[in-house]
């Protein structure tokens, strides 16, 4: 098992080292640089190329690219070329506020998609079946930003409510960060809800129909032992497959929501850095995602062998 | 058993410790002891700050930060006319020769007296390419900057300049502090200059807080105790906050004003801005090099119906020179090129060789709804003379990227054209202006705003735009369109906020009842 985790880790420098030089290249394709977007209209030929050799965009492209990974391999992740704001911690700053909002969304999603997923298998066909799946096919149908945009709307309208403005971290403010971080993690947590649901009954349907759950009640044990005890905990799998892509995903940047509700995360930053061209700020962003999402994934895998101890790691 | 177990209550722990670790540091809440009397303006903008360094910075979200924290020598007053800032008052002994008195006794925000030192460290800081200004170019005719005193200074120019005194206006021609610039490189995350707010603190993607600068030299000035700007990029969340009272004023586009007007206790400003917008060509390629193509498309451009599809007709015809500088524009509506002409328009292309009209793309702007509008108007009204367009929508980036390199044959977008006619007409047309991307060279325009930039008699002057107005006109190497209003929304108990088109967001004077 320690051997397994030790090489799963180890296995993370060539998919970094891959992702590394996939979004440099990338960003150097993409028409448009830096410099331009920051002078615009003011842009003279000499201030461009001051600019330009100021973020070293003058320098041979692998030269610019073993100075960037030579910092980031000694922690250094460079400095915003638009703010001057260094990269690191700014992105891991935002990072608190998108792990917050994620963990959010993905209780309020458990709370109502693992309950209705197994009463709507235990009742297959019935009227709460098709209630059950209507709301999860809602979920996964109505987009993100409609839900929030609605939902501003509405309290603002009908309430004169809005959410309190500027972000505060939850240890500064517990209610107020609560008061912030609740509308937009039930947004995302019911769009979440959705797929989970579907997940959850197909799932234990398919675990039902088994040998050993007709065995089990063979045996007498009530139903609900049956469910919770047998059936849910053999079903985990598929349904942590979905989370742990959708967690993967979220820690990513919820992008749209942030936006919408102007949350400092770090879906907001890789998206202004993206159309400001700050090169800096999306290679190292992006870097950071896709370690969290290896990551995430690892976690899930050992959370298999924990759920069903056949699965195991050699 | 045991040792699964462990491994899940070793991850939730994990879990817990990460979230405990999300600690304070985005906090922005306003702990002020005395909260019943502190005066706070919160004002919402749809952008983050691109840094806050005033010689490095062009950007509208940061200028309207930067502009509340450091001062220049001059300012306009609100009827746009130049009086003193720093400087409080000034000889021009000659007409390349302009000796500026400092106001004594200003101090910045570190405590220090500005003096004339820090005037020509500033301009010298400007001046150098490794700052890389933006504002360099505004400059570039200066030859000597010489202190004569503690609060004395002198500037000698290469050759008279009429825009001298315009350009010192410019936010961005900043008094800094040296000190300030050596402790930290550059000023990008810092601010310290000498007005009426101090920077307190920023934090990214959310807010900017400013707060009152005790020592003001302006007795009674400013009277607000703190300004917080927070960054709301989604229009619905700031008109949803302003509507419920969450901030204080907010920017907003000439559609939500429509839908704030009758909402209790929100005023809406409207204010002429200084912007226009245009179809600029690439006049080196084909059929864009036929002056009578450019007119024959303007004949087709029905500019009224921009103004009230575009803007909800709130927005005015504009030429190069944008009606709300005044004097200094000409009346474009009586312009023959402005009358919409079918007729007139398909002879001309007749006369060019495309009796029957051509084909093209009109590249624009995805991110701003407003460009997107007028090219899919210009698509319809164009059509009516045989000139099929396909529009192709871009992202900012690389759109900035496509207007500088022209890589488009017809861009459509919005330009500001400035507080002095020269940015208009010389910095966007003459042969060597820095912004001329259209590949538009004309001899006898290039002189007449060569002598415009050089006339320094008012009146003299004047007469030299109107001509100079006209003649690019006629040679429409852009098309002019409309000038929009600007808005602002502002809750009930703000008081002595008036937005004017060169100054649309001055809080010195505001305070809250």
């Amino acid at each position: 098992m320690y051997t397994y985790i030790i090489r799963r880790i180890l296995m993370l420098f060539p998919v970094l080292f891959g992702v590394s030089i996939f979004i440099f290249i990338v960003m150097r394709i993409v028409p448009g640089d830096v410099a331009m977007t920051i002078l615009g209209t003011d842009a003279t030929p000499e201030a461009l190329e001051q600019l330009r050799k100021d973020f070293g965009l003058n320098l041979p492209l692998y030269e610019q690219y073993f100075n960037w990974i030579g910092g980031v391999l000694t922690g250094d992740f460079g400095e915003s070329m638009r703010t001057g704001q260094e990269v690191l911690p700014d992105i891991l700053n935002r990072f608190k506020l998108t792990f917050e909002l994620t963990f959010l969304s993905a209780l309020i999603s458990w709370f109502i998609a693992i309950p209705l997923g197994i009463i709507a298998a235990m009742k297959r066909n019935s009227n709460v079946d098709f209630g059950v799946r209507i709301i999860s096919l809602l979920g996964v149908s109505v987009p993100n930003f409609a839900l929030a945009t609605v939902i501003i709307l509405i309290l603002a309208l009908a309430f004169s409510y809005s959410p309190p403005v500027g972000y505060v971290g939850f240890f500064a403010d517990p209610l107020k960060n609560l008061e912030i971080m609740i509308i937009p993690a039930v947004v995302l947590g019911t769009s979440m809800a959705g797929a989970v649901m579907r997940m959850t009954r197909s799932s234990i349907l398919e675990i039902l129909r088994q040998d050993f759950i007709r065995t089990i009640r063979a045996k007498g044990a009530k139903e609900r032992i049956v469910i919770f005890q047998h059936a849910l905990r053999n079903a985990m799998i598929p349904i942590l497959t979905i989370i742990g892509l959708q967690i993967g995903t979220l820690l990513g940047g919820t992008v749209i929501i942030e936006q919408i509700f102007s949350l400092p995360g770090l879906g907001q930053l890789v998206l202004t850095s993206i159309t400001q061209r700050d090169f800096i700020v999306v290679q190292g962003a992006v870097l950071f995602i896709a370690f969290v999402f290896v990551m995430i994934n690892l976690l899930v895998d050992i959370l298999y062998s924990y759920l069903d101890p056949r699965i195991s790691y050699k | 058993m045991f040792k699964k177990h462990f491994l899940f209550f070793l991850l939730l722990i994990v879990t817990l410790v990460a979230t405990a670790c999300s600690d304070d540091s985005a906090s922005t809440e306003e702990n002020a002891g005395d909260s019943s009397v502190e005066q706070v303006l919160k004002i919402a903008n749809d952008q983050e700050p691109a840094g806050l360094d005033p010689h490095k910075t062009p950007a509208h979200s940061s200028v309207r930060v930067y502009s509340k924290v450091y001062e220049g020598l001059v300012t306009f007053d609100e009827n746009m006319k130049i009086v003193g800032q720093l400087a409080k008052d000034w000889e021009q002994p000659n007409d390349t020769t302009y000796i500026f008195n400092l106001v004594e006794g200003v101090k910045f925000h570190n405590g220090r007296e500005m003096t004339a030192e820090d005037v020509k460290y500033s301009f010298e800081r400007i001046l150098n390419k490794e700052t890389a200004s933006h504002i360099a170019s505004y400059f570039s005719n200066v030859k000597n900057i010489e202190v004569l005193g503690d609060y004395q200074i002198k500037f000698e120019l290469t050759e008279p300049n009429a825009t001298f005194l315009t350009n010192l206006t410019n936010s961005s021609a900043a008094i800094v502090a040296k000190e300030v610039v050596e402790e930290n490189g550059d000023l990008q995350q810092v601010a310290v200059g000498t007005g009426p707010f101090k920077f307190k603190e920023w934090v990214p993607d959310s807010t900017v807080t400013l707060v009152k600068n005790e020592d003001y030299y302006i007795d009674g000035l400013p009277k607000l105790d703190k300004v917080v700007y927070y960054t709301m990029k989604e229009e619905a969340a700031r008109l949803s906050a302003i509507r419920t009272g969450e901030i204080d004023l907010t920017t907003l586009t000439a559609k939500s004003a429509s839908l704030l007007k009758d909402q209790e206790a929100v005023n809406v400003k409207g204010y002429q801005s200084l912007e226009y917008s245009y179809v600029g060509f690439n006049v080196a390629k084909e059929p864009f090099n036929d002056p009578k193509v450019r007119q024959a498309l303007s004949l087709a451009t029905d500019r009224q119906s921009i103004a009230d599809i575009v803007w909800d007709g709130d927005a005015i015809i504009s030429g190069p020179i944008a009606p709300s500088m005044g004097d200094w524009a000409i009346d474009v509506e009586k312009e023959e090129l402005y009358q919409r002409n079918l007729e007139k328009a398909k002879e001309l292309l007749a006369e060019a060789g495309y009796p029957d009209g051509f084909s093209t793309v009109i590249t624009t702007a995805s991110t701003y709804a407003d460009m997107v509008d007028t090219a899919q108007l210009l698509q319809q009204q164009w059509k009516e003379i045989g000139v099929d367009t396909e529009i192709q929508q871009i992202e900012w980036g690389e759109y900035i990227d496509t207007w500088s390199n022209t890589s488009a044959d017809i861009l459509v977008g919005r330009n500001g054209s400035g507080t002095d006619p020269d940015r208009a007409m010389n910095y966007f047309f003459h042969t060597d202006g820095s912004a001329n991307v259209w590949n538009f060279s004309n001899s006898e325009y290039d002189a007449i705003v060569e002598k415009g930039k050089s006339t320094v008699d008012q009146e003299k002057r004047k007469e030299i735009y109107v001509e100079a107005q006209k003649k690019l006109l006629n040679l429409s190497p852009n098309l002019f369109l409309v000038s929009p209003k600007n808005y602002v929304a502002v809750r009930d108990g703000v008081e002595g906020y008036t937005p004017y088109p060169h100054n649309g967001e001055d809080i010195d004077e505001v305070y809250k009842k």
